[in-house]
């Protein structure tokens, strides 16, 4: 029995005219309906078992469904395209899931934690900035540069790594997220803690920092191309990681998080695939920081804090562990609603964590819980 | 080196280690029983520390100003509160998560960490400054050469200690410890023995909170000054020492926690750069030290199960 | 406030006369209004709050004006994104904006980008005006070149000879260890050791038995208040005695609470008269008491009110358009507030005259004139 696409289009639909909202609320009511409206939605197609005819519908037309996902994305981008704050919003969300992906490979898949993701999001981020200063490579080769960076310093941690499990590797990773921001800070060779300047992203003689002249009368956000290249990297690493999980490599990274001694006695490399899931997740975050600061304009230690680790590990499990899928709401609410919630100035934090707390309460999987894997109708999903 | 000097920094070291392995048996009681880390621990810490300054304000307030009797109501409010707190929050927030992944438990407990802290910030009054911690015990000194040690230190060093023997004690010598640690070695069995699971985990989580509350009043003593994001580095190193002693081992936690000081004291100290390197020294000798003794220092004997 | 211009209003209105509606123009205000330095936040934020009610209460100003306020957290990425925020609202017209200087430093590039003519409130690098020539960009609080000349001038003239210096690992302290350090040589002091602490480090016992073999004389501190609290109960504790130097990040109300009795015989220095001392200043701090604010203004609040003024009287002078804003603020001369006469340099800094020395004395921060340790009844060292 083959599911119709429609469950699947009317959520992405509704998701997207919701983020659209989201985006544009000024209004401290509208914010808050719409996350009510979200929950209660959520609630409901739950209760109904709808989830579960979008989730065997969106699995039965995956290439359609994302094809209008990310013209949904373009669509919501170019609605925005005067609106610089809400867009500067999207390709931080946007950039966030990258870096969310690189954990996921870590954390769900393979099972390897990493607690300091902002640091190798900084590592991208600072290698961005001394590249794009440094040398003439040009910028797209620099955003690769910076994830080639994060995973190869990355590496650093493989031995201990790989010698430890659970806690005892969360702390290695703890120790060095808290050693790579004490070292920026007190070592000045890289700005100390004043940071340094990035220079804006340029491709084929365009700089992305200029704002795009229609004509006279009409100026579009400069963001605009930001959010174009945000977007290509996020499908990009989505494609990737969802390609991966799908393959025999993301059966192999299953059997190292399951049980790693069974997954020896198969003949499965469990070193090998725990390097693997490392590196490729620290050079996706890495790639997420070089844009980001590339598009910010400015790096500074302040902003790779063990705080901002778990900022990202908590987008990770709020959206559920080891679904891609999930990074998006969850990027939504740990980036947006923040800043969604200003006007309540320094309640805001309070709010927000309560609300986390409801959240996995309620649904303590995460907002959407990896699927397992079904291999009943003969195709890996 | 000063003789003198060598002893001062020497106490130092120690005092630190006393605050720290406080903390740390927190971390190792919880992994223990429910092989969970409550990253809200070092928030708990904190709140015991305000606990105990709401008190004494109040007394004050009120007219009582004998001291000891002022230090006792501090602890035994801010001790009996912290032990609720911990047992609520394992009630509400830890034990409805069982199924889930155990890192979700993380998640929850950090937020409910932020919540406290926001908490206090916003609604103690003028709670984002720093406060002064009344000055409790006998403030005098005895120096000897260019040592100095202070009364209070000296005490508040005597109550650490006794309280680490003293939860060491109860759970070698107890009923309620024999429970504990059989819930940590196998909460099935221990359930078919007849030992009841919950109320174990609760009183776990309420003796470990009881202790972060103690570590609060310690650290208020000691230092004279608290102030409401205190627990968020005191957690973190927390509970890196008892990841390095070795998780779910009582005496791991403790010697984490000295050893973490003593890292901390000899990177501000012997080392030829820079004292700021110093965090950066404590955290790269624990990197290496983890490759070295991967499952900690006093391992768990059960904790490979090849 | 609102509802009672509201009540005014209707009751106006039903009363048939003709009523002049006033434009509403929207200011921001950005500062740390979360996190550990949100002390300083709420009380900018309190502060150029109270500025905007009491010109909104002056029924002859042109405008009623909105304070927009927003969190920077005290992150530089947070601060892009709020900065932003404000930036690309056309309808915010300036903005009063920034304690912390790792912020300033990477907002000014957006208020540049968009044209948003902003006034600094509080952070101190040097670099925020100076390191770019970027005409949106003003400070009414000076900057800590000015503080440190000054401070190392006067600590010297005191004869002092030997410091030891804990700074924090931050710009802040950085700055202020580097042209301390430079000035005091310049006046002959000498420096006998330097220790960079974390900005959220707790125990500072290994460095400060460190500073104890080495004897100084006095000990620099740069940093802001809560490790400030810190060092000096912990330098007690330790029965370290040396005279306490800050920066203008101590020069708090939390300072002086934080440590109770300690605190006496403290001494630090800030840019600016303080505000009881003018005029307006006195004014200023009854108002803010008047409004129950449930925070202190703390040291910086007076530059939020004062900053917050400027821009509602360049507003109401050449109404709300960013760029006749920018050009009036520019032109600022002799202009009186507060925090005394603002005059901007051609980077638009204050050329702040005035550096306040302050010492504690029975709780309270005093200017060093008027102490009884300027009038030798008492002394910074205990003989």
């Amino acid at each position: 029995m083959t599911a119709t696409i429609w469950p699947a289009l009317a959520a992405l639909l509704v998701s997207a005219a919701g983020v659209l909202g989201l985006l544009l609320a000024e209004k401290q009511w509208a914010v808050i309906a719409i996350v009510i409206a979200a929950g209660v939605a959520m609630l409901v197609a739950t209760r109904l078992g709808w989830d579960d005819r979008i989730r065997r519908s969106g699995g039965a037309h995956a290439c359609t469904v994302s094809g209008v996902a990310l013209a949904l994305v373009v669509a919501t981008a170019f609605v925005l395209r005067e609106h610089n704050f809400a867009l500067l919003m999207l390709c931080t969300v946007l950039l966030t899931i990258v870096a969310g992906l690189g954990l996921t490979i870590q954390f769900g898949h393979a099972g390897v934690v990493n607690f300091a993701g902002a640091a190798f999001f900084g590592i991208g981020a600072y290698a961005a900035a001394v590249l794009a200063t440094k040398t003439a490579l040009p910028h797209p080769l620099v955003i690769l540069a910076g994830g080639v960076c994060a995973a190869l310093i990355g590496s650093v941690l493989v031995l201990p790594l790989l010698r430890t499990r659970g806690h005892y590797a969360a702390l290695i990773t703890i120790a060095f997220g808290i050693l790579f921001k004490t070292f920026l800070e007190v070592n000045d060779t890289l700005g100390g803690p004043q940071g340094l300047k990035v220079p804006g992203f340029a491709l084929l003689g365009h700089a992305f920092n200029d704002p795009i002249a229609i004509d006279d009368e009409t100026e579009w956000s400069f963001y605009l191309a930001y959010a174009g290249l945000s977007l290509v990297i996020a499908a990009a690493a989505y494609v990737l990681v969802r390609r991966l999980e799908r393959s025999w490599i993301g059966l192999a990274f299953d059997a190292v998080r399951l049980d790693e001694t069974a997954a020896a006695a198969f003949g499965v490399n469990v070193a090998a695939w725990k390097i693997a899931a490392f590196s490729i997740g620290n050079f996706l975050i890495g790639l997420a920081g070089a844009a980001y600061a590339m598009m910010t304009g400015f790096v500074a230690p302040t902003s790779f804090t063990f705080g901002d680790s778990l900022i990202l590990v908590s987008i990770v499990i709020l959206g559920g562990l080891g679904n891609a899928l999930g990074l998006v709401p969850a990027a939504l609410i740990v980036v947006l609603l923040p800043e969604k919630l200003q006007a309540i100035q320094e309640y805001r934090f309070l709010l927000f964590a309560l609300l986390v707390i409801v959240i996995l309460l309620v649904r303590p999987g995460g907002l959407l819980p990896r699927p397992m894997r079904d291999y009943s109708a003969g195709e890996i999903r | 080196m000063d003789p003198g000097l060598l002893a001062q920094h020497a106490f130092n070291g120690l005092m630190l280690g006393v605050i720290y392995a406080l903390v740390a048996v927190g971390f190792t009681l919880f992994f223990g029983v429910l092989d969970v880390i409550k990253f809200s621990h070092g928030d708990v810490v904190m709140l015991g520390a305000f606990t105990a300054l709401a008190v004494s304000a109040g007394l004050t307030g009120a007219g009582v100003m004998s001291h000891p009797l002022v230090l006792l109501a501090m602890l035994v409010i801010a001790i009996t509160l912290m032990a609720v707190v911990g047992a609520l929050l394992a009630r509400l927030l830890v034990l409805p998560l069982r199924g889930a992944p155990a890192i979700n438990v993380l998640l929850i407990t950090l937020m409910a960490g932020t919540v406290i802290r926001e908490g206090v910030r916003l609604f103690y009054p003028q709670g984002s400054n720093p406060k002064p911690f009344p000055r409790l015990l006998p403030g005098g000194t005895i120096e000897i050469g260019s040592f100095t040690l202070r009364h209070d230190s000296a005490i508040l060093f005597v109550i650490g200690v006794a309280a680490i023997v003293g939860v060491y004690l109860t759970l070698a010598r107890t009923r309620l410890g024999l429970a504990i640690r059989a819930v940590a070695q196998d909460p099935e069995t221990a359930a078919a023995m007849g030992i009841p699971l919950t109320a174990t985990v609760l009183a776990t989580f309420a003796i470990g909170s009881a202790l972060a509350a103690l570590a609060g009043v310690v650290n208020g003593l000691y230092y004279s000054e608290i102030s409401f994001n205190l627990g968020l580095l005191l957690g973190a190193i927390g509970f890196s020492a008892a990841v390095v002693g070795g998780l779910g081992n009582v005496y791991g936690a403790i010697l984490g926690g000295f050893l973490f000081a003593a890292l901390q004291t000899i990177g501000a100290v012997a080392l030829p750069f820079a004292s700021a390197y110093k965090d950066v020294f404590a955290f790269a000798a624990v990197i290496v030290l983890m490759a070295l003794r991967p499952a900690g220092l006093l391992a768990e004997r059960s904790a490979e199960r090849i | 406030m609102k509802f009672a211009s509201l009540f005014v209003a209707l009751v106006i209105a039903l009363a048939g006369l003709p009523v002049e509606a006033k434009d509403t123009v929207r200011i921001a205000f950005i500062g740390p209004l979360t996190g550990g330095v949100s002390a300083n936040g709420l009380g900018g934020r309190n502060s150029a709050d109270l500025a905007v009610r009491l010109r909104n209460a002056d029924a002859k100003a042109p405008y009623t004006y909105e304070l927009v306020v927003l969190d920077d957290e005290c992150k530089p990425n947070v601060g892009v994104q709020v900065a932003t925020k404000a930036a690309a609202d056309n309808g915010i017209v300036a903005g009063v904006t920034h304690y912390c200087s790792t912020v300033a430093m990477a907002a000014v590039e957006v208020y540049r980008k968009f044209g948003l003519p902003v006034v600094v409130w509080g952070a101190v690098l040097p670099d925020i005006t100076y390191a770019n020539d970027y005409k949106e960009v003003h400070r009414v609080n000076g900057t800590m070149i000015n503080q440190n000349e000054a401070a190392a001038r006067f600590m010297t003239g005191l004869k002092f000879k030997r410091w030891a210096v804990i700074h924090d690992t931050t710009d802040y302290g950085k700055g202020h260890n580097k042209y301390f350090s430079e000035d005091l040589a310049k006046n002959g002091g000498q420096i006998l050791g330097t220790f960079g602490v974390t900005a959220d480090q707790q125990d500072f016992s290994a460095e400060l038995t460190k500073i104890k073999e080495l004897k100084p004389e006095v000990i620099y501190f740069a940093g802001l208040t809560p490790i400030g609290v810190r060092i000096r109960s912990q330098m007690d504790k330790l029965g370290v005695k040396a005279v306490f130097q800050g920066t203008s990040g101590i020069v708090s109300d939390a300072f002086i609470e934080g440590l109770g009795p300690l605190a006496e015989g403290v001494v630090a220095f800030r840019e600016g008269a303080p505000a009881e001392k003018l005029p307006g200043g006195r004014a200023f701090l009854d108002a803010y008491t008047k409004q129950k604010y449930p925070d202190d203004p703390e040291a910086y609040g007076p530059f939020a009110f004062a900053a917050a003024t400027l821009i509602m009287d360049a507003i109401d002078r050449v109404g709300p358009d960013r760029k006749k804003v920018r050009a009036e603020l520019n032109r600022t001369r002799d202009y009186d507030s507060i925090v005394g006469k603002i005059t901007f340099d051609d980077r638009r800094q204050n050329a702040v005259p005035l550096i306040t020395r302050f010492v504690v004395q029975d709780g309270k921060w005093l200017v060093w004139e008027d102490s009884d340790y300027a009038s030798g009844k008492r002394a910074l060292v205990k003989k």
